[in-house]
């Protein structure tokens, strides 16, 4: 889910997804549909795995996932460059720190849709109030990180900071 | 009325009041106030503004449906940043902003007790950071579990005469609960482990109202004409945009203009085809999980149909889905809480998959032509 959105948002990568805010950050419900479309073809397989307190989803490679990996190779191979950065950036974090990530940039991007420029500072608080799970210097952190890595519009090194 | 007939007046009214079932209310009492607190930080009184603040969401967050609501939606027009067209939420949203935002802010109750801004209710229903900690609350919204979802099923069942939207809604309300977030992750909603079978229950009538009631062959042909007649009616073939300037517009497209324009004669060939009834007819349909047979199949009768295929129609739904929204069991036994999403209760859940069929259609008057064809195309492969 993640990946997706970080492919879509910071790559461009058209995939046609409406991501909205939910509890575990920027989410659409076609994601899912799609995996499990990926999974009646048995192109990737889900399986739960639990740890203290919860689960989550493993997913892996499908029986078919050759003979489907082929049909859609033109597209694949148009986008691997931008599907290589987000595995690079993005693929060793936890899915906490993706959902932090996610949810970041989906503040980040609701600031610049409505031509607001915030400070690290400001963007951070927000995401607090939507996280407040999160302790505030690790969002500032992230929040940090990711605008130097110049993934960030509403705060980006250029912007000056309103208030 | 004499003092005998009067008494007897009295005791039949009686009597029959209390022949009557009592009344019950449409939905019953939320039990919010069972989540334990300390996972939500809240108060009662925190609890109470949430519950007035989804009822607001829950209420208005389709009043933006174009009309004959998902039939038409294709013709939302595209969002000016790129990314695809607009969404019925997105008119919502700009509904509670516009039009209901004196309804909301100036009403007495909310003025005394809760203060809610307009904008406090469109953030919940778009999804926007505005609604701070409020977006715990959107499963509720939007969701497998949603209210509009266990409202919708109960209701099309009624209404469409059938039985296979029926769930016990009593029991997995009453089994809602909140779930502490683990391994850094926020708490969310899910259900008791007693509720489970009730979960099931939703999960199942909503399968069986999409295969049986609304991917009818002919309700979905009924979308089509819908769509083309609507595309004829509008400027332009598209519904004006959810902005300030025109949403006014956008508002006057109703079921009841559309039902008069069609009445005139408005909305082409497919407007003729609904005011006589006289609709597409399905010439062949793959199964619902496709195979790669089907997959050739379909491709030959494509080619074989050639200008007599009128129309595609995909009839694709996923029944359950797995991730960030899926249906978490919560267990408390003997002071050992697990929880597991339902997938991993339920047999039947965990088999359902997801839906990719697709509807091929032909005008009325080739139907014999067509299935002549389709028969030929068929056969070539067996």
């Amino acid at each position: 889910m993640k990946f997706c959105y970080l492919l879509q948002t910071l790559r461009g990568v058209p995939l046609g997804y409406r991501f909205t805010l939910y509890s575990y950050g920027p989410f659409d419900s076609t994601v899912l549909s799609d995996l499990n479309t990926a999974e009646t073809l048995r192109a990737v397989e889900s399986n739960v795995t639990f740890y203290s307190g919860g689960y989550g989803y493993r997913i892996s490679k499908g029986e078919r996932a050759d003979s489907v990996l082929q049909f859609a190779a033109p597209l694949l191979d148009k986008y691997r460059p931008d599907i290589e950065w987000v595995l690079e950036q993005f693929g060793s974090h936890g899915s906490a720190d993706l959902e932090l990530e996610g949810t970041i940039v989906y503040v980040d991007r609701e600031a610049v849709r409505s031509s607001e420029r915030l400070s690290v500072d400001q963007l951070a608080q927000r995401v607090r109030d939507v996280k407040p799970h999160f302790n505030e210097d690790y969002i500032r952190e992230k929040v940090s990180t990711l605008r130097e890595h110049g993934l960030l519009k509403s705060c980006s090194n250029a912007a000056t900071a309103r208030g | 009325m004499s003092d005998r007939s009067q008494a007897r007046s009295v005791e039949d009214q009686r009597s029959r009041s209390e022949r009557r079932p009592p009344r019950q209310p449409l939905l019953p009492p939320t039990r919010t106030r069972r989540i334990p607190q300390p996972i939500l930080t809240r108060t009662d009184t925190g609890f109470r503004r949430n519950r007035q603040l989804v009822r607001l969401g829950a209420l208005l967050h389709d009043v933006g449906h174009a009309p004959f609501s998902h039939a038409s939606e294709e013709l939302f027009p595209d969002q000016e940043d790129g990314e695809g067209n607009y969404a019925h939420e997105q008119y919502s949203a700009a509904i509670v902003r516009g039009p209901l935002k004196a309804a909301i802010e100036d009403h007495k109750l909310n003025q005394g007790n809760y203060g809610f801004t307009a904008d406090d209710v469109a953030a919940l229903i778009e999804g926007s950071a505005a609604a701070k900690q409020g977006i715990f609350w959107r499963d509720l919204i939007t969701g497998q579990m949603d209210a509009d979802r266990m409202d919708y099923l109960l209701r099309d069942s009624h209404h469409a005469g059938v039985q296979y939207g029926r769930f016990d809604l009593r029991r997995l309300i009453s089994t809602v609960t909140a779930i502490p977030g683990a391994d850094g992750r926020p708490p969310r909603l899910g259900i008791e482990y007693g509720g489970w079978h009730a979960a099931e229950g939703l999960v199942l009538a909503r399968y069986f109202m999409f295969t049986q009631v609304y991917f009818h062959k002919t309700r979905v042909a009924y979308d089509i004409h819908l769509r083309e007649a609507l595309k004829e009616m509008l400027p332009g073939g598209h519904f004006p945009r959810p902005t300030p300037e025109e949403l006014g517009q956008y508002l006057k497209w109703d079921d009841w203009r559309v039902l008069g324009l069609l009445a005139e004669g408005k909305g082409g060939e497919h407007g003729s085809l609904l005011s006589t009834r006289n609709h597409y007819r399905l010439v062949f349909q793959t199964n619902e999980v496709q195979t790669q047979t089907d997959r050739e199949k379909l491709t030959r009768v494509r080619e074989k149909l050639r200008d007599l295929l009128a129309e595609e129609m995909p009839a694709g739904k996923s029944w359950y889905k797995r991730d960030d929204s899926d249906i978490a069991v919560y267990r408390n036994r003997d002071g050992q809480k697990t929880v597991a999403p339902l997938s991993e209760y339920s047999n039947v859940v965990r088999h359902l998959g997801s839906r990719d069929q697709i509807f091929v259609y032909c005008r009325p008057e080739h139907r014999r032509e067509a299935a002549k064809r389709v028969e030929e195309a068929i056969h070539r492969l067996a």
